[in-house]
């Protein structure tokens, strides 16, 4: 029982990992309802930009934090008038393998341009930890867990109750609706996109000095991603932060208990019954998933 | 009319081709085609006809691959039976995934797939009593039809050719008979089919089974082929992804689209896999980038797919200065 | 200005002579041979390495030890990405290509389904890496094996800790705590199994734990605190690269105590990448591998010193790196067995080469990497000839420890003391 303490610990810290990366998902996959099968390569761009910055230029990951944020607003841009704005009305299988093509060919020019080595930020501060009682928590992963909230937060609040947070929910309920009603579409889906890859870039640079990076590094964390996000019902911030907690529970419990080589089948077993029993998730709306919405 | 024709000159010509060709890596590549064609066939069913986009049908090739593997190995089985023996597992499996079906629709039941599938890539990883765990099963050649020992290529061009103009078949099948229809119907508008007293739930499920079945019978006589089983590549997505795939580019949701997609992306990719990979330590990876750029692009300016195009060209040439 | 010029074309003359004197024997026309490797996916850092040896050893060949039967010796590549592309590729070498030797394939996956295809088209199969044991059991003639199985590796790590850690550490074999970790792909599998095997069968070692976890995970803070749990003395850790740096940073953060950490092979703790990932922080676990700095080339036999020193040169010259890849000493050492293997049998003729693989019999010592040669009927080349070394991080890189009449190093931190005070 001395170990409760760690364990508790780790779930909390790994969890506010997953939810980095679930927030953005649950963005872009509740107001646009695409599955972004490219979501992960993203995070591992997130993870190169911090490496190289560290390596070339010295910048601690932090700083590539602040500095890079305009840098992920343009490569969200980019990314959604090139790839994701022409097929953003058309089928749902179009979507699908646009994002999966997109994601193929991130990952290989990853590999081509900075080969498959596994890098690692070491920063002076990598091993520093903060003991108390029994528990060990690594000060970057800390700090992950600070922004992890920070940042569902502001985007709770930003779509509760700013004006373009409306509109992105007004978009989410009923495109044609919302474009009766005079909205942009165009641009809401624009916006959500942009926001959902800073999100994740960013996530990518604060794992940088925690994860080793290599060009498919991304892959480990987007299932269970995809998992907390329809765990916590499709839009939903807080939903999505509280379900990634609970994945990492599963995680880190099922690896001490029952054995680490089986922690993978215990949440997506998990994964497989909220389908079968809640599929709208632990704070979606009930039928939703009938409806694909 | 024009896609009979074109059906039985690509059949007829992958049949005739091994009494011509002899290089035995044409050979290997026209086997290759034949058995991704027969998956991407068999996905078809599920996710062009009936609307139930998968991506996670890598389960059902896995467990006819595995079916085939243990079969042989533990039991001296011959692998015809471990053939029908995964079709069956696979098809109870189906039924399952056809329950979810009727739960989930749209981006949830593409996300349980693939949950699905990855389960049973941890089950075979892991249990090494039954399936040797992540060292996998080497399948041994024993020569013999009944043992599927089969040395020369063109034989083996046949016997897969057999189950591919079976699945082509199926498929006319549902481009023609009634049943066919209303599984169309239910793709379009699941309730508005049901109002119509289509029996929507049971069609879905049973083009999922039929699916499940022909991709676990694609599995067995892959293992066979390749004579060696190893569970992240039987189960993994980029499996399912490569089925789905090779039908979008063909054209969904006809009967010989996923056999020319099949063709195409299978062809394209032994080619750039053989220009590029043999470049040296250097410049691997390109031929991935120019395949995930391919997608994109195949995805967005030919979403009717290939058999689409071909169809819309001759029909252009039938009416000339119609407006398209 | 002018006597720039002049210099330049100076220089340009002496390189043009340089080169031509360095052509040395003249080689009558080429042979090719096929070299199947993963280039692309997960496996490719690894597969980059070995065509890297396989590349440096074969222009090597060319250009210092005549050739292949005494002609030029060419490549044909080929790109193993999975198993249906490694026996699609191991047919068009074979078809297109016309190699009537395919070698490679590095991955326990990808051989299998490699060989299969290379049998098919009666095509001698030469793996030089994977070390699944089935590769060699299965009854096909053209298959050969220059490096040891995974069963060989767990048995040269139960040696070390068995030989050498277990004095050191002042217990007897059957006092030391033995705790396995591992990756769970077919790698780890192979290798940590026959590891518990022989530490308790012919050892008694006491396995007090045996985790197997997938090497893309994203956290071992539970596996850690189960092994603290266990208290074990020795770490027995398979792992890939990833998951190797992952462990170390949340072992140290755990403050995991154990006396040895153990691993075998050319990923993980065997990779340079972790070295320069943790710097000094590195120091401490040992990694089975073939020989790395430290070691006395003069131990070797005069045949073996020979081709060992020109190996690592042209090493140096290529990478500027003083420390081989594993992958390089594989690739480069199976492909230098492979010449040997033709120029007896002077022909790539199934039968009679395979007689001449058969009769090869050479003492430890006699070829790259210290290794003799003596192949087994099953065409496997045997564990005793393949000597095997140690290799321990010291000062950030890996040094060669044991065994210890080969090199100039000695282990160090037995036990292992607190994590920050391995200077």
């Amino acid at each position: 029982m001395h170990a409760l303490p760690q364990l508790i610990a780790s779930t909390i810290l790994l969890g506010s990992i997953y939810a980095l990366i679930a927030v953005g998902l649950t963005l872009i996959f509740g107001v646009m309802r695409v599955v972004n099968f490219a979501h992960g390569e993203f995070l591992m761009l997130g993870m190169y930009l911090a490496f190289w910055a560290f390596t070339l230029v010295g910048f601690d990951p932090y700083l590539t934090l602040v500095v890079s944020l305009p840098l992920w607003f343009a490569v969200g841009w980019a990314s959604y008038r090139l790839v994701m704005g022409p097929i953003v009305h058309a089928s749902h299988n179009v979507q699908v393998f646009t994002t999966v093509g997109f994601s193929i060919a991130l990952q290989n020019l990853a590999l081509v341009l900075w080969t498959a080595d596994a890098r690692f930020v070491r920063t002076d501060y990598y091993a520093v930890v903060v003991r108390i009682a029994n528990a060990a928590f690594n000060v970057a992963q800390v700090v992950a867990f600070g922004l992890a909230v920070a940042l569902t937060a502001g985007l709770f609040a930003f779509m509760r109750w700013s004006y373009t947070g409306k509109v992105m929910r007004a978009t989410a309920q009923d495109r044609h609706a919302s474009a009766l009603m005079g909205i942009d579409t165009d641009r809401v889906y624009a916006l959500t996109w942009t926001v959902g890859i800073a999100c994740v870039g960013l996530a990518g640079v604060l794992l940088a000095p925690i994860y080793p990076v290599y060009p498919t590094a991304g892959l480990q964390f987007v299932l269970i991603a995809y998992v907390a996000v329809v765990l916590g019902g499709l839009g939903d911030m807080a939903g999505a932060l509280i379900a990634a907690v609970l994945v990492a529970t599963v995680e880190v419990v099922g690896s001490y208990v029952i054995g680490t080589a089986w922690k993978e089948v215990l949440y997506l077993l998990l994964f497989i019954a909220i389908l079968v029993v809640r599929p709208a998730g632990l704070f979606g709306q009930r039928g939703a998933e009938a409806l694909g919405m | 009319m024009s896609g009979l024709a074109l059906a039985a000159v690509f059949f007829a010509g992958a049949g005739l081709a091994p009494l011509v060709v002899r290089d035995a890596f044409f050979l290997d590549s026209l086997v290759l085609i034949l058995i991704w064609g027969t998956c991407a066939a068999a996905w078809n069913v599920a996710g062009g006809y009936a609307g139930q986009i998968s991506l996670g049908h890598s389960a059902f090739f896995g467990l006819g691959a595995y079916a085939a593997a243990l079969l042989t190995t533990r039991w001296a089985l011959s692998p015809w039976l471990g053939l029908a023996v995964g079709a069956l597992v696979a098809t109870a499996i189906g039924l399952v995934i056809g329950y979810l079906s009727n739960r989930l629709r749209g981006p949830y039941f593409v996300l349980a797939t693939i949950a699905f599938s990855q389960v049973l890539l941890i089950v075979g990883s892991r249990w090494r009593a039954v399936t040797a765990g992540s060292e996998g099963i080497p399948v041994p050649f024993r020569p013999g039809f009944w043992t599927l020992g089969i040395a020369d290529k063109r034989v083996w061009v046949w016997i897969v050719l057999g189950l591919a103009v079976l699945a082509y078949l199926v498929g006319l099948y549902l481009e023609r008979a009634r049943r066919g229809y209303q599984l169309m119907a239910v793709r379009e508008d699941e309730d508005a089919a049901l109002s119509l007293g289509v029996p929507a739930r049971r069609l879905k499920v049973a083009a999922i089974c039929v699916s499940a079945a022909f991709t676990a019978a694609c599995g067995a006589l892959w293992a066979q082929y390749v004579g060696f089983v190893d569970p992240f590549y039987v189960f993994s997505v980029d499996l399912s992804v490569r089925f789905a795939l090779a039908t979008i580019i063909g054209g969904l949701g006809t009967a010989l689209g996923p056999f020319l997609g099949a063709a195409l992306v299978t062809t394209v990719e032994t080619y750039l896999r053989a220009q590029f990979g043999g470049i040296g330590a250097g410049l691997v990876g390109i031929y991935l980038i120019i395949y995930g750029c391919a997608l994109i692009v195949m995805v967005r300016w030919l979403p009717q797919g290939l058999v689409g195009w071909i169809a819309e060209r001759v029909r252009r040439r039938a009416v000339p200065g119609a407006a398209s | 200005m002018r006597n720039t010029k002049w210099a330049v074309v100076v220089g340009l003359v002496a390189l043009a002579l340089g080169a031509g004197a360095a052509q040395g024997q003249q080689l009558s026309g080429e042979y090719k041979i096929g070299v199947l490797e993963p280039l692309t996916g997960n496996l490719a850092v690894q597969g980059k390495l070995h065509l890297e040896g396989y590349e440096i050893m074969r222009d090597l060949i060319n250009s210092r030890f005549g050739g292949v039967m005494g002609k030029k010796l060419v490549f044909a590549t080929g790109d193993a990405v999975d198993p249906t592309a490694a026996a699609s590729e191991a047919t068009r070498l074979a078809a297109r290509e016309g190699v009537k030797i395919i070698t490679g394939t590095f991955s326990s996956t990808l051989c299998g389904a490699a060989s299969e295809a290379a049998a098919r088209q009666n095509v001698i199969y030469w793996e030089t890496s994977c070390v699944d044991p089935r590769l060699t059991r299965r009854n096909l003639k053209n298959v050969f094996r220059t490096e040891i199985d995974g069963t060989g590796f767990g048995w040269y790590n139960i040696e070390f800790i068995a030989k050498h850690l277990a004095h050191r550490l002042g217990k007897k074999t059957n006092e030391l705590k033995i705790a396995y970790l591992s990756e769970d792909s077919s790698y780890g599998q192979s290798v940590t199994e026959s590891a518990r095997q022989r530490a308790k069968q012919e050892f008694g070692m006491q396995e007090v734990a045996a985790e197997y976890y997938t090497f893309t995970t994203n956290d071992l803070t539970p596996v850690i605190l189960k092994l603290k749990n266990a208290n074990p003395d020795i770490l027995h850790h398979i792992a890939r690269d990833q998951d190797a740096i992952l462990f170390w940073r949340q072992a140290r953060e755990q403050d995991f105590q154990v006396k040895a950490v153990v691993h075998a092979g050319a990923t993980g703790y065997g990779n340079p990448g972790f070295g320069k990932a943790f710097g000094n922080d590195a120091n401490g676990p040992f990694a089975l591998l073939e020989p790395g700095p430290g070691l006395i080339i003069e131990k070797f036999r005069p045949d073996g010193q020979r081709v060992e020193r020109a190996f690592r040169e042209a090493v140096k010259a290529k990478t500027g790196s003083d420390v081989l890849a594993g992958g390089h000493q594989l690739a480069g050492g199976g492909l230098w067995i492979l010449k040997l293997a033709l120029d007896a049998a002077k022909t790539d003729d199934l039968d009679r080469f395979r007689a001449a693989v058969m009769s090869l019999d050479l003492p430890v010592g006699s070829a790259v990497n210290g290794w003799g040669v003596k192949f087994d009927e099953t065409g496997q080349n045997s564990n005793a000839r393949v000597q095997h070394y140690m290799l321990q991080w010291q000062n950030g890189s890996l040094v060669t420890v044991w065994p210890e009449e080969f090199t100039t190093n000695r282990a160090k931190w037995i036990p292992l003391g607190p994590w920050d005070q391995r200077k």
